[in-house]
């Protein structure tokens, strides 16, 4: 059966190249009979074959044709547009949202700034707080923000106690200026302990640095929760212990041999007293303005000889003064007879704290307080000398 | 190639040949995309003769071709938009959807039949004993032709309303060429068979 197929395609192939019928039959006699219908019907189909269209017909067909291009290349330009207004219109929404948000921000991180613990701005405050110290990556830059962060607390604790403002939980840090059983004092804030209050496992000495968790009370103290003592050396805000400087005041007036200006008439050694209080310090300490009763610690320095060592208790002798080297710098090696130069502050226990001491000359006569020859390297040994002088006749008489 | 180009535009300034740019069916399809006016142009110049003779073919009758020919391009042209358009041979898509096309004028004729009067009525002018003969004979093939199965109808208007070979035709209808051959004897011999009923008729 293939085989007539394939006849019949070499058939119409010749009578498409002009042949006919007959003549193509010719080549195959025994399929005549059946090929010769379906030949003359596939002339009949050929016949049928439609003439090239019109010309006229194929210009208006194709105007046609291009004219719809055109109103689809124009709708796909308007609907591109129409996106891009679109999208724009979304992305302008979103800036205005944005800055909205933004300025709404800003503007709340403003009105949070000047509120104190138990106000309801005050969490946006802290919360902006640690954003700020999250992107400081400066480890400088960063220890200035705690440190501006740490003086904040302290004032948000000043004015809430100026307040009269009780029950609102504060967290601070400061040094200890003075200590007993159930009170601290710290930058100048009393701090109440209670048996509940959770206390480090070290004991708090004064002079240390601690963070005290607690609640501040009507009466101007805070109920300590929990007190942490801090790494030495972490810079922390500035004591302003009004309580130490009157209790400096009255050890002044007690005690005229670490006042440089009477130091006349004493029966110990006088030592130079050097107070290194600021001019600021000095105007509130004596201004008219001052209230009674209410002045600063001041940093005191003197010179003087070391008379003895206590190294259990950390307690030396400087012409006769105890001081209390705990939390002292210590710059030199200390030798009895040597004279020094401290520098420190009385706490509120009337106890010197040293801060810095400084060995000056070291001594040729251990514990002879008298020997001239030690004053020899001291630019101040003829003064000394005289000192001890008048020491030594105060002393007879 | 490029002087020959240069050539060819300097004889078409000079108004001795109209220029004739070589026509290139990737590029062309790359402009339809965009819907360029000269790539639709050219694609519309290359093909519509040849799908409105194929639907001519098989529908008989001029102005249904024109339409249907016509709304091939635009289905080419939205296709195109959509994606959908053709990515390898322009020919066989539009000799295809022409196909379609046609099959579903054919299937609305068949639900509600009309009398073509163009072909069936005699013309006055048609006085000549001969051209009636020949008109009738036309009348009885498209008749017969109309009760051929549309696959049977494919075959012979691309084999023989298109001149197309076999290999094109089994391209074209997706078919092997010995299922082509077969195909085109088995409508060949259902032609003269209802060729033979309609003249009894």
């Amino acid at each position: 059966m293939n085989n007539i197929y394939e006849i019949l395609e070499k058939c119409l192939i010749e009578i498409e190249q002009g042949a006919d019928v007959d003549t193509v039959l010719f080549t195959y006699p025994e399929f005549a009979d059946e090929l010769r219908p379906i030949l003359e019907t596939s002339i009949k189909a050929m016949d049928m074959a439609a003439p090239e269209p019109s010309i006229v017909m194929v210009q208006i067909n194709r105007t046609e044709l291009l004219k719809r291009a055109a109103q689809m290349r124009e709708a796909k330009v308007k609907s591109a547009s129409r996106f891009w207004s679109v999208s724009l219109r979304r992305m302008a929404v979103t800036f205005i949202m944005l800055v909205a948000l933004f300025v709404s921000g800003t503007g709340l991180v403003r009105a949070s700034s000047n509120t104190i613990p138990g106000d309801n701005l005050y969490p946006v405050k802290r919360t902006w707080e640690d954003v700020l110290l999250l992107f400081t990556f400066n480890p400088q830059q960063r220890e200035q923000l705690e440190f501006e962060h740490e003086n904040e607390r302290l004032e948000e604790l000043n004015e809430l106690i100026a307040e009269g403002r009780s029950a609102i939980k504060v967290d601070f840090a400061g040094y200890v200026t003075s200590q007993s059983e159930t009170e601290l004092r710290v930058s100048g804030i009393p701090v109440i302990l209670s048996p509940q209050t959770v206390l480090p496992d070290q004991p708090v000495t004064v002079g240390a640095p601690v963070r005290i968790v607690g609640l501040t009370q009507g009466d101007g103290t805070v109920l300590a929760e929990r007190v942490e003592l801090l790494p030495v050396g972490a810079k922390l805000p500035e004591v302003n212990d009004d309580e130490s400087e009157f209790e400096e005041e009255n050890h002044d007036e007690q005690d005229p041999q670490i006042d440089g200006n009477s130091n006349s008439g004493s029966d110990d050694e006088s030592p130079e007293i050097d107070e290194t209080e600021s001019p600021e310090d000095e105007s509130e300490t004596s201004g008219t303005n001052a209230p009674k009763g209410e002045f600063e610690i001041k940093d005191i320095s003197f010179e003087g000889r070391l008379e003895s060592i206590d190294s259990r208790n950390m307690v030396w002798t400087v012409s006769g003064q105890k001081l209390n080297v705990s939390s002292a710098e210590i710059n030199g090696n200390p030798v009895i007879g040597a004279v020094v130069k401290v520098e420190g502050y009385y706490n509120s226990d009337d106890i010197f704290v040293v801060k810095k001491i400084e060995i000056i000359s070291g001594s040729n006569a251990s514990g002879n307080l008298d020997d001239d020859s030690n004053d020899n390297s001291n630019d101040n040994s003829n003064d000394d000398h005289e000192e001890d002088d008048d020491n030594n006749n105060n002393n007879h008489n | 190639m490029q002087t020959s180009g240069i050539f060819s535009k300097w004889m078409y300034l000079q108004g001795i040949v109209p220029i004739m740019p070589a026509y290139d069916e990737q590029g062309a399809l790359d402009g339809l995309r965009r819907l360029d006016s000269h790539a639709t142009g050219a694609i519309y110049d290359r093909y519509f003769s040849e799908v409105y003779r194929y639907v001519r073919y098989r529908v008989g009758d001029d102005t249904v071709a024109e339409d249907i020919a016509s709304d091939v391009f635009v289905r080419l042209l939205e296709a195109s938009q959509k994606r959908q358009g053709p990515t390898n041979s322009l020919k066989g898509w539009l000799i295809a959807t022409a196909s379609n096309a046609v099959n579903d004028y054919l299937r609305r004729q068949y639900r509600r039949p009309t009398e073509a009067l163009t072909e069936s009525m005699p013309d006055d002018a048609a006085s000549v004993h001969m051209e009636v003969d020949q008109r009738e004979q036309n009348r009885i093939v498209r008749e017969a032709y109309k009760h051929l199965t549309p696959e049977q109808q494919q075959v012979l208007a691309l084999r023989f309303g298109q001149g197309y070979s076999l290999e094109e035709t089994a391209v074209l209808m997706k078919k092997n060429m010995n299922a082509i051959k077969a195909l085109q004897f088995r409508a060949l011999a259902a032609l003269q068979r209802k060729i033979g009923e309609v003249s009894h008729e």
